[in-house]
Parts: C-alpha cells; sequence; structure tokens
C-alpha cells in the first residue's frame, strides 16, 4: 500500500506554529514540525477524501480558515512532498502537483555545488533532465551516497517521519443530550472517558498527576476542578474516586451540559519498595482517605499539624493542603513520657474563691474541690501588628480532680485544659 | 492435612518480616501490639495522652504515618513536639466534639490500612454520650485492623472499648511533684499507676512523666 505525506511550508512557520499544529491534527496523528512547515502522514485519507489532489485541496481549505499562507503538497515520499511545497516560498495558499515535481530545478534537490555545476555545464538543469540518465553511469561517477539523491528525483525515497511534536496534554471530552442535576450519573460516562484518556496516554509512555474538570453548566456558565495527586498513576478507579469526592465536596450549581476532562503528562512513577522500610498507607489509599474524612468533616479540618513560628497563645495550625510525608527521622524520641497538655474546646467557665492573695476553691458545672497546689500567675502577651492578646494564667490541681490550666479574662475565669 | 493448619500463611510471613509485632515503651514497660484495639482510660490528668503522645513519637521517628482523631478538639501539638512526635508525618483529624463523625472518620482510616497507629482521642466527651456508640464500632475496627501493622489506640475518661480490645489499661494519678515554693511554683512531675484491665491479678505498673518547660 503506497503513502502519503503531505507538506505545508509557510513563510511565518514560526508565529503559526500553533495554528499550523492544529491544522495538521484534523488530518493525522503522525506530525513533524519542520523550521518552516510542518510534515504529517495522510496515508488512507484517499478513501475518506479522494486522491492527493482532493486531500491537498482540503488541506488548503483548512488553512485559509485559520488564515495561515501556506503552499501545501501531497506526494507518496516525504522529499517530494516537502521539496513540492517549498518551491514558490511565500506565495499565499498554493497547492503543488506531484507532476510538477519533474519540473523543479536540480538546485532544489541536495546536491554539491561542483557536481551541480558540472550537471549544469551538462545541460541537465530539472529533475526529469536527471532521470533520464542510467542510474549505474550515475552511481559510477559519484559514488553510493549519489543513489539517495536518484531516489529522490525518481520518487522512491523511504525516508521516514518523524513525529516531534511533543504534547503536554490530552483531553477527552463529552457532550449531553440534556442536563444531569446529579453528577454521579455520569461516573459512568466518565469512567469510559478516563479509560479512553488513559489508554492514550499509557500508548506514549507517560502518566498523569493532575486532571482538570471542565462543565459547562445549563446555566450558561463553566465550572472547572483542578485535581491534583502528589504521585503519578494511571489507576481509572482512584481517579473517579479522587474526582467522585471532590465534585460531591464542592458540586457545580447547575445541570451538567458538557463534560471535558484535561490530563497534564508527567513521567510514570518507578515502583520500588525497599526490603526494610516501614510499612506506610499506599499513596492512593492515603490520598482518598484524606479526601473521605475531609468530605466527613470539613477540608478545614483534615491536615499536618504545623507549628507556627510566632508569638501567639495556641501558635499551631492545621495544614489542611499538605498530607503526611512518612519522612524518617535519625534522632530517636525522648527516653521519657512528658505531661502533655489538651484543650477544652470551648474553655470551661469556671468561680474561683480568692483569699488573701490565694487561689483557694474552684468550681465548674461539672465538678468543684479546693485547691491544693497551683503555680502562677503566668502572664503572657503580644501587640503585634492588630491580633493583640493578653493572658494570665495559672497551672492548679484541684483535689480529687485533675491539673488544669485556669484562665483569668477581665474578671471571668475559664479553665482552658487539662495536663494529660 | 490438619497439620497444615499451623503453618502460617505466606502473607503473614511477608506482614511479620516487614515489622515487629510489638511496639514496646521502654519507659513505662509495656507493650502495645500491632494489628490490634488498644484502651488506655481514666481520671482527669492521668497521664493518657502523655502515653498514647509516646507511642505516636516511637512510630512518627521510624517514619510511620499516624493518625489523630480527635474528637473534642483537645491536641495540643506543641505537647506533641516536646513528647518527639514528628508532626510532618501525623494526620490530624478535628471532628469539633461530633462522636459520629469521630468514629466514622476513625472507620476510614482503619479501612486504609497501613498507618502506624490511629488515636481516637475520645477525652473529654462525656460518658453519656459514648455509652450511645455501638459497641459493634470496636470489634469492626479490631477485625480491620488485623493481620495489617496498625495499632488502633482509644483513650477516655471512662472504658470503651470492651473485649473488643486486645491490652486495656487504666490510669490513674497517684501524686504530683510541685517543685519551688511559696507563690514561686512548677508543675515537675506525675505519678501513675497502671492497671491492666486483662489481667485481673496483675499488679498495677507504677510510672513517672515529667513536665517539659522547653520552648517549642
Amino acid at each position: 500500500m503506497s503513502r502519503s505525506y503531505a507538506c505545508i511550508v509557510s513563510p511565518n512557520a514560526k508565529e503559526d506554529k500553533e495554528a499550523l499544529v492544529s491544522v495538521a491534527h484534523q488530518f493525522a496523528y503522525s506530525i513533524e514540525v519542520l523550521d518552516d512547515g510542518i510534515l504529517f502522514d495522510v496515508s488512507g485519507l484517499e478513501r475518506l477524501i479522494g486522491k492527493r489532489s482532493l486531500i491537498a485541496r482540503k488541506i488548503l481549505e483548512e488553512l485559509q480558515k485559520h488564515n495561515v499562507p501556506g503552499s501545501v503538497a501531497v506526494a507518496e515520499t516525504i522529499e517530494t512532498a516537502t521539496l513540492l511545497a517549498r518551491q514558490n516560498d511565500g506565495v499565499s495558499n498554493v497547492v503543488h502537483s506531484p507532476d510538477t515535481f519533474q519540473k523543479l530545478p536540480l538546485s532544489d534537490l541536495p546536491i554539491e555545488r561542483d557536481t551541480l555545476n558540472v550537471f549544469t555545464d551538462l545541460g541537465l538543469r530539472r529533475v526529469e533532465d536527471l532521470i533520464e540518465i542510467p542510474r549505474e553511469e550515475l552511481i559510477g561517477r559519484y559514488g553510493r551516497e549519489f543513489e539517495e539523491i536518484i531516489d529522490i528525483a525518481e520518487q522512491k525515497s523511504s525516508a521516514v517521519l518523524t513525529p516531534n511534536l511533543k504534547e503536554s496534554e490530552s483531553s477527552w471530552s463529552y457532550l449531553l443530550d440534556s442536563p444531569v442535576e446529579d453528577f454521579e450519573q455520569l461516573i459512568f460516562l466518565l469512567n469510559h472517558g478516563l479509560d479512553d484518556l488513559f489508554v492514550r496516554i499509557a500508548h506514549i509512555g507517560l502518566s498523569t498527576e493532575q486532571l482538570d474538570l471542565l462543565f459547562e453548566l445549563s446555566n450558561r456558565t463553566k465550572r472547572k476542578y483542578q485535581i491534583k495527586t502528589s504521585f503519578p498513576t494511571l489507576e481509572r478507579s482512584f481517579w473517579l474516586k479522587l474526582i467522585n469526592l471532590r465534585v460531591s465536596l464542592d458540586p457545580p450549581e447547575a445541570g451538567i451540559k458538557a463534560v471535558n476532562v484535561i490530563a497534564h503528562f508527567t513521567k510514570p512513577r518507578p515502583s520500588q519498595t525497599g526490603l526494610y522500610a516501614v510499612s506506610r498507607p499506599e499513596p492512593q489509599s492515603l490520598l482518598l482517605t484524606v479526601n473521605k474524612l475531609k468530605k466527613l468533616v470539613g477540608e478545614e479540618n483534615v491536615g499536618v499539624p504545623v507549628i507556627i513560628d510566632q508569638r501567639a497563645a495556641e501558635a499551631f495550625t492545621l495544614d489542611a493542603e499538605a498530607m503526611p510525608a512518612g519522612r524518617e527521622s535519625i534522632e530517636s524520641g525522648p527516653a521519657k513520657p512528658i505531661i502533655a497538655f489538651s484543650y477544652f474546646r470551648p474553655p470551661i467557665r469556671a468561680e474561683v474563691l480568692v483569699r488573701e492573695g490565694r487561689l483557694v476553691f474552684l468550681r465548674t458545672k461539672y465538678f468543684s474541690g479546693h485547691v491544693i497546689e497551683y503555680s502562677g500567675v503566668w502572664r503572657a502577651n503580644s501587640k503585634w501588628w492588630e491580633n493583640s492578646w493578653k493572658t494570665q494564667e495559672w497551672d492548679v490541681e484541684v483535689e480529687a480532680q485533675g491539673v488544669y490550666r485556669l484562665c483569668k479574662v477581665g474578671h471571668e475565669w475559664f479553665l482552658i485544659g487539662e495536663y494529660d | 492435612m490438619r497439620n497444615l493448619s499451623l503453618v502460617k500463611p505466606a502473607s503473614q510471613l511477608k506482614e511479620e518480616q516487614r515489622h515487629t509485632e510489638e511496639i514496646l515503651l521502654e519507659s513505662v514497660g509495656i507493650a502495645f501490639f500491632r494489628g490490634s484495639v488498644a484502651e488506655i482510660s481514666g481520671g482527669p490528668s492521668s497521664g493518657k495522652a502523655s502515653l498514647t503522645l509516646s507511642i505516636i513519637a516511637k512510630l512518627t521517628t521510624a517514619g510511620e504515618i499516624c493518625a489523630v482523631v480527635d474528637s473534642a478538639g483537645g491536641f495540643d501539638p506543641p505537647s506533641a513536639v516536646l513528647a518527639g512526635v514528628k508532626l510532618e508525618n501525623l494526620l490530624w483529624v478535628k471532628c469539633a466534639g461530633d462522636i459520629e463523625k469521630a468514629f466514622t472518620a476513625a472507620d476510614h482510616l482503619v479501612q486504609a490500612k497501613g498507618f502506624g497507629a490511629i488515636w481516637l482521642n475520645l477525652n473529654g466527651l462525656p460518658a453519656s454520650k459514648l455509652q450511645l456508640v455501638p459497641k459493634t464500632y470496636w470489634y469492626r475496627y479490631r477485625t480491620r485492623v488485623k493481620d495489617t501493622p496498625t495499632l488502633v489506640i482509644a483513650t477516655a475518661d471512662e472504658p470503651v472499648t470492651g473485649s473488643a480490645s486486645q491490652s486495656a489499661f487504666v490510669f490513674s494519678r497517684e501524686r504530683t511533684e510541685w517543685s519551688g515554693s511559696g507563690r514561686f511554683k512548677l508543675l515537675r512531675e506525675f505519678h501513675i499507676a497502671m492497671h491492666s484491665r486483662k489481667q485481673f491479678y496483675g499488679r498495677p505498673i507504677p510510672a513517672r512523666i515529667e513536665a517539659d518547660y522547653r520552648n517549642v
């Protein structure tokens, strides 16, 4: 079966690269971007469109739609198509027929200047003139290397197209007949879409760690979800669960009319497990669990605790964006347990009896008792920027109860936590 | 063929190679078993949180990932740091006093498999509320973590796990040590007695936990 290659040469190839690629994509998957244009494999399109001249016309029509100037040629070999397209470089929107190839000047072929001068002296000026000379004589005179030029002239070259278009993403989309209110009804459809998408990504030996989900809604708005993982994976069921959790956390405000999924390429994850590595949840499992927990208790309530390096009453926070790292430490923990503190949320209101400057008795709605020992008062404050704060605290041991941190705000007393 | 039942399955042998079955707390001389539910109960200031943080510190230092289900919002990260917990290896789930959410969150965590320890912190929640929680939750956790490296630790003011826990300790504070005199005193030590609920005739194990005034 003969092959067909199309070449577009454009005077503004660099500026119009995206448009040229877009045109080429409508006819082929195998595309090579050249310095002055684009080359693509259109083999098989004869059945769909017709003869090569018709394919060239179609390509030209697409070029005109994109307002890109250029010359188009479709031929059996790459060199023929390229040389034809490069003819009349700069002229807008021209189709070159392969029949005109033989009329091309010999100077268009990659022939050394000295040899070309000899040919000119001999009156050989066009490709058709070169073809007339017996092949063996030319090879005998100019060596085996000249065979390549003869092949080009005879349109028998076996050069192959080298796809060099590096894509960074791939997409899948689906337009629904009528809007769907409940996203869960689309899961089966998305399952099919992801399957299609991931097969394509796996085929080029890549993976993904980011999916962009774009919904067109019935209220003429669009809703975008960016779903990222900390590792590349093409596990469809995992992505489906993650998408479902993410969308259910923040569902679209209207019915979904169209779905578009864009997968960003990344290198696949090398999987190598250590014999002596400690066991941790699988990254997929951890990410899914964290998302389930966020759905359950709210996004801001699940994460990694972080100590804040500033003078504040409660100098810690929860980083909802972070995931537990599972990092090993060389240092070992302290040998002895320390007295930990636990907060009461909200703080428990207390009545405190103070006699001669000493804390004597404490009563809350849960318990009451004599204060056996206490330390304090511990005063702390800060007026850093607007968030000024001031505390007066005591550590108190209450008879037959526990050891608590007592705080005084104005004239009111609170138990803010317990030493446990 | 009957003898074959004594042979451990390959999957179990593989798991055993990967981690030790016990988490030993040398400082207090007690061990907890992975793949089980452990309970630490006790009154106020009895050292429940301190001891649990020691376990989590040991595991997170080794690079294991642990989780805290903070039912009542009492978790104090600076205390955890002082206890040696590596916060970057810890997942903190705040449930704002909602018991149902706390138990469901713990359920999600035990299903994930691979956590070193999951601390279901029920400290400060009223016993009347905890009694309403179906006991089946605990058996469910026990079944889920069996043959996994995960230790589920439940801490509460009263025993809650029933017979679902493999080890259960009741902590009580025997005395509190204060240093200094007059107005200038400092909390120094808790002297704790740990009674095992699973060994009726066992003697209580004494332990000391000290205050740490380092700045985090």
